[in-house]
């Protein structure tokens, strides 16, 4: 007798660690301008306090308050995150379905496509991008989406094939449906498990790839971010240590609870996997 | 100022200059690997065609120049023994010394010198374009003669040759195919004290002791090796171990300057860039509203809050600028300090001059909004807009800010001139002819040049101040003409001056006499030694 | 016969993948365009300012008054006989530059690739047989954390510990400049900057591989034929290295891959913190510097070691599984 879906899901010690940092992530980010009104760039107190202080978290090198800062990048961040990760999944769920769906030399076309950018180095690329369109939110998230797309496309086309040849597929065809409901209705929903899993490990890499941009340099420059404070007090890591310190961490707790609530729907949409 | 000096003697007769023999004490012994960290990697070893920094810092100690400068900006002798200047400033007649030799054994002779200055560094050299332009031709009487005849006067010119400026090159090398992608772009060959040996692109240059040096005993190093280190806390963490020993031009983050300092290993100093008197601004862009209002750039300049940013972005290596003329230039009486920016109410100035010029606080506490497009040169010019935008926020100020790379950075400031404020650094390089004129003068309104008038700033009167101070023998005269120019230009304010800049330079103290002209680490070394 | 299926199999995977690169070049070439501002003007900044005429000169000598097209076309000419073109900035020949950077890279990749596949493999397959136990959720646990931590920060933090507090390892570079060591000595002290660097490019790939590897090895034993092994009475280590094992790794190898890509774009900044001399640091300069010769010809490159590394991938995947037909 399976268990359903949500007992398999919240019975993971982890998946209730990642899900409860997520939300408090997710809480921070939604009330950041009640939680720290203050504008995250204002200079508020002398520069390199350090913790437990004035300021909980001290501040930084010209004086601006590192906890105003987590809590407004904790919005910046995700948004990028997120929005990035639904682009790519977006535009690599349309690919990989119209491949998957149309076969021949649809397919052959598309998969070249996927193929080829899959063969460009994903971070020089985005570099490449930021660097044309200059840096900022907005194509903070182009780059990133088009550098990640292509494996949603594969995931996407795999189950698609799979799906396509079954029999309530093959009746909507016979029913006369147009190929677009027919995709939108039958396939792609028998696809959401492995397109969630797999967006959901999107928006970790999404959150690394935007830190690491930022630590070159090429964050946005008017949003306070998690990858901004790193990447602004790298140069004081040693006399501060709490600049690079605890953004560093918050990054890496937030990746790792994605990682695991990933990990926990994956184990609980395929129990197969779980229970072996 | 030496230029002036020296003319003012001329005027009185004929010149020599002195002889300075170059006496090596005896104490120091011979030996050592010196390494130096240089940021960013240069693009190539060619100083003739390209002045980017980093060539500098290498080939200075490969390529002689005519002439050298103390810490008093006076010439001293190098690969000319000495010169002579007319009174009506046309004829430099250079006498060269007869015992210096190319890294390939070649003799150096007049025909090299010709070639340099008029085949290369007049054609192709970005600053010797401009600096050259009077010269016409360079007579040869003998191999030991090289007589520069002018067009004009142009006192300027005299101190531009130094081997970091004009390097002298081998004609028998550079004189046979293209010099613009000439073989030996990567492969220099001078007459200097160290010869080049090996470049690992990414990794170093390696430069070797010259042996057959013109001045015996000279240099004292066997080997000079120029790292490249693309992460700044790197640079810092070889610096403190010892892995390198001389590091200068920002290449080590302000703040970690303090820190290495307090090392027994490391000292520091602030000498060697008064040949660059490197000075930061805003630029404003005069003929965008409302920034061509003059209480409005006024105000600006009062809002900034100069000491703050010394002491958090430039860690204290700075001192605040009054004027488009660096206090270097004081002894030469071209410097005064401008109209007072630093007044101790200079919000509450800010916030009425804002009032008088019809911009006043809105409901949301702005008067109006502006762009910021921020320097692309390292973090801390992102600290300066972040830090700016702060102060421009307390008198009713609004400013995003915009951040491309150098590229479009360059294009939209000094080509399309899209652009609010934007930040730099300008160089006032030896003298204000070569330094100071580009950024005022409405004949440097050049779309397409960068680093010159892009703040599109044009006055009759101060481009008349100018013309005047580029021909000026007097140096009395030469000198209340540029305290003039500051004073209009820090009353007209299209541009603010924010910090004279004291760039840091790293030794370790194994090594001595390192840094020994006006010319820092774009010296030649050659007396460096081991202790 | 399997052996001549194979090369003609590599053959013309070899033909397919001429399209792949010649597009991703082109691609570049024209996004490249895009990019407002242009070498001559980073050179004349770089040079602290210069007069128009010297920028106008600059231009021309680059081609850069021609028509895009022509310059894609001469461009493209000049690639099919592997002319990658002449880097403006760096004075030099681009096929040169490339491959004077071209083995530190290939070195630094090689021995990540080799470490995260052999450590990863080592820790899915252990977490796999103690699975559900403390044990496997400690090697669970460590791998999803290097998973999760950034790699600039892995490397600043490496560098702060091993070479300045503890002083076992060299900051930066990839070998003593001051000794200038040759023949064997070189060796070593090459093997002794290339720890940190390749110690943090690994953990992340490492993490990968072992939750791919774990993944894969609980999948495989659910499968029939893992079953029917065991009822034909073959022992639990019997099935593992036989079966389990073989095929748990096809989709490990599959994975390593196609991160060979991704790897090179770690190598951006694992090369940058480390002072590395390999390609991805040149491409970060030649970007910023907008010398697109050289760009294109780094692009050009790693699209061709990403391709052949795909290919080598398929071959080691067509030896391990007998059962994929090749043609």
């Amino acid at each position: 007798m399976m268990k359903s879906f949500s007992q398999r899901f919240l019975h993971n010690p982890l998946v209730i660690v990642g899900l409860s940092w997520l939300t408090l992530v997710l809480l921070v980010a939604v009330l950041a301008d009640v939680l720290a009104p203050a504008n995250p760039f204002a200079i508020v107190g002398k520069p390199f306090l350090p913790p437990a202080g004035d300021f909980l978290l001290g501040t930084d090198s010209l004086g601006r308050d590192v906890l105003g800062g987590l809590i407004h990048g904790a919005r910046t961040t995700l948004l990028i995150a997120v929005l990035s990760t639904l682009a790519a999944v977006a535009f690599g769920a349309l690919v990989g379905a119209v491949a998957g769906y149309y076969g021949r030399w649809i397919d052959d076309v598309l998969m070249r496509l996927t193929e080829f950018f899959q063969t460009i180095p994903s971070f020089l690329f985005a570099l490449v991008l930021i660097a044309i369109l200059s840096p900022s939110a907005m194509n903070l998230v182009i780059a990133i989406a088009t550098v990640s797309w292509p494996p949603i496309a594969r995931v996407v086309r795999g189950e698609v094939l799979s799906v396509k040849s079954r029999e309530f597929v093959r009746a909507a065809i016979v029913a006369g449906q147009r190929d677009s409901a027919i995709l939108i209705s039958q396939v792609l929903p028998n696809t959401l498990s492995p397109l969630i899993v797999t967006g959901s490990l999107l928006v970790a890499t999404a959150i690394l790839v935007e830190s690491a941009l930022s630590f070159l340099g090429l964050g946005a420059p008017n949003q306070m971010s998690w990858g901004f404070m790193i990447g602004a007090g790298r140069s004081f890591m040693r006399e501060a240590w709490w600049l690079v310190t605890v953004p560093g961490i918050v990054i890496l707790l937030t990746v790792l609870s994605i990682n695991l609530v990933g990990e926990g729907l994956n184990d609980a949409l395929n129990p197969r996997l779980a229970d072996a | 100022m030496l230029i002036i000096r020296r003319l003012a003697a001329v005027s009185a007769g004929l010149l020599a200059a002195a002889v300075l023999a170059s006496a090596p004490a005896s104490a120091q012994k011979p030996g050592g690997t010196l390494v130096q960290i240089t940021q960013p990697e240069p693009p190539n070893l060619a100083p003739y065609i390209s002045t980017s920094g980093p060539i500098g810092q290498v080939t200075a100690k490969v390529f002689d120049g005519l002439l050298e400068y103390g810490f008093d900006l006076k010439p001293v002798p190098s690969l000319a023994e000495s010169f002579e200047v007319t009174p009506d400033g046309k004829t430099i007649t250079f006498k060269l010394r007869q015992n210096a030799k190319f890294h390939d054994g070649k003799p150096f002779t007049s025909a090299d010198v010709r070639f340099t200055f008029m085949d290369v560094l007049k054609k192709v050299h970005p600053r010797g374009i401009a600096t050259f332009r009077e010269l016409t031709a360079v007579e040869t009487p003998d191999p030991y003669t090289a007589i520069f005849k002018l067009e004009k006067a142009a006192p300027y010119m005299l101190m531009a040759f130094s081997g970091y400026e004009s390097p002298v090159l081998p004609q028998h090398v550079y004189g046979s195919g293209d010099i613009k992608t000439h073989a030996n772009a990567n492969i220099p060959v001078g007459t200097g004290p160290f010869r080049f040996v090996e470049w690992r692109r990414g990794e170093f240059v390696r430069l070797d002791k010259n042996k057959d040096y013109w001045r015996a005993g000279l240099p004292y190093l066997d080997r000079i090796v120029v790292r490249f280190i693309g992460d700044s806390s790197t640079r810092t963490a070889a610096l403190e171990k010892g892995e390198a020993h001389v590091a200068g031009f920002g290449a080590i983050p302000y703040n970690d300057v303090k820190k290495l300092a307090a090392l027994p290993s490391v000292e520091v100093t602030t000498k060697g860039y008064e040949m660059v008197s490197p000075i930061v601004e805003l630029l404003l862009n005069t003929k965008h509203a409302p920034l061509d209002n003059q209480k409005v750039r006024q105000a600006l300049a009062y809002a900034i809050d100069r000491q703050f940013v010394i002491d958090n972005v430039w860690f204290g290596y700075g001192k605040p600028a009054a004027g488009p003329i660096s206090s270097n230039f004081a002894p030469s009486g071209m410097f005064e300090a401008g109209k007072d920016y630093n007044a101790a109410d200079r919000v509450a100035r800010a916030n009425a001059l804002l009032d008088e010029a019809g911009f006043p606080k809105k409901a949301d506490g702005f008067r109006f909004e502006l762009v910021h497009d921020l320097t692309p040169y390292g973090e801390e010019w992102q600290r300066f807009g972040e830090a700016v935008q702060q102060q421009l926020a307390q008198v009713g100020v609004k400013v995003t800010l915009r951040y491309e790379d150098v590229a479009k950075w360059l294009k939209r400031v000094y080509t399309d001139y899209d652009y609010d404020i934007s930040s730099n650094f300008l160089y006032n390089l030896a003298d204000p002819v070569l330094g100071v004129h580009r950024s005022f003068h409405s004949d440097r309104i050049r779309p397409g040049t960068v680093f010159v008038n892009g703040a599109r700033w044009s006055s009759p009167e101060t481009d008349k101040i100018m013309d005047q101070a580029t021909v000026e023998p007097d140096p009395a005269k030469r000198g209340a003409l540029y305290r003039e120019l500051i004073k209009q230009t820090s009353e007209a304010s299209p541009v603010i001056y924010v910090l004279e800049l004291q760039f840091p330079t790293l030794v370790n103290k194994q090594f001595k006499n390192v840094i020994t002209s006006p010319l820092g680490i774009y010296g030649n070394y050659a007396t460096a030694y081991r202790e | 016969m399997r052996g001549t299926a194979l090369l003609f199999y590599i053959l013309r995977r070899l033909l397919q993948t001429v399209p792949v690169v010649l597009g991703v070049v082109v691609l570049n070439f024209l996004l490249l365009q895009l990019a407002p501002g242009d070498l001559a003007t980073v050179l004349a900044g770089e040079a602290g300012g210069a007069p128009k005429e010297y920028i106008d000169l600059l231009r021309q000598r680059f081609g850069q008054d021609q028509p895009v097209i022509v310059q894609l076309y001469r461009y493209m000419a000049g690639l099919l006989t592997l002319d990658l073109g002449y880097s403006f900035r760096q004075s030099a020949p681009v096929l040169q530059l490339l491959l004077d950077r071209l083995w530190p890279t290939l070195l630094l990749m090689g021995t990540t690739f080799l470490l995260s596949l052999g450590f990863g493999v080592t820790m899915g397959l252990l977490a796999a047989l103690w699975v559900r136990t403390w044990k496997d959720h400690i090697v669970s646990v460590v791998a999803i954390i290097f998973y999760a931590t950034p790699l600039f920060w892995v490397g600043l933090m490496l560098i702060l510990l091993f070479s300045i507090k503890l002083g076992w390892f060299p900051t930066s570079g990839m070998e003593d400049v001051v000794a200038f060591n040759e023949g064997w000595d070189r060796v070593v002290d090459i093997a002794h900057h290339l720890v940190l660097p390749s110690i943090t490019l690994s953990l992340f790939y490492l993490a990968l591989y072992a939750r791919l590897m774990r993944a894969s090895m609980l999948e495989q034993r659910g499968l029939d034929y893992v079953t029917t092994a065991r009822a034909k009475g073959l022992s639990e280590r019997q099935i593992t290295i036989r079966h389990v094992l073989r095929n748990a790794l096809l989709p490990v190898v599959t994975m390593a891959g196609v991160q060979v890509g991704s790897l090179l774009g770690g190598s951006v900044i694992v090369e940058s913190v480390f002072a590395w001399p390999g390609l991805g640091q040149l491409a970060y300069q030649s970007l910023f510097a907008r010398d697109f010769n050289l760009l294109l010809g780094i692009f050009f490159l790693s699209s061709c070691l990403v391709v052949i590394v795909n290919l080598i991938v398929d071959v080691v995947y067509v030896l391990l599984d007998p059962r994929i037909r090749i043609g």
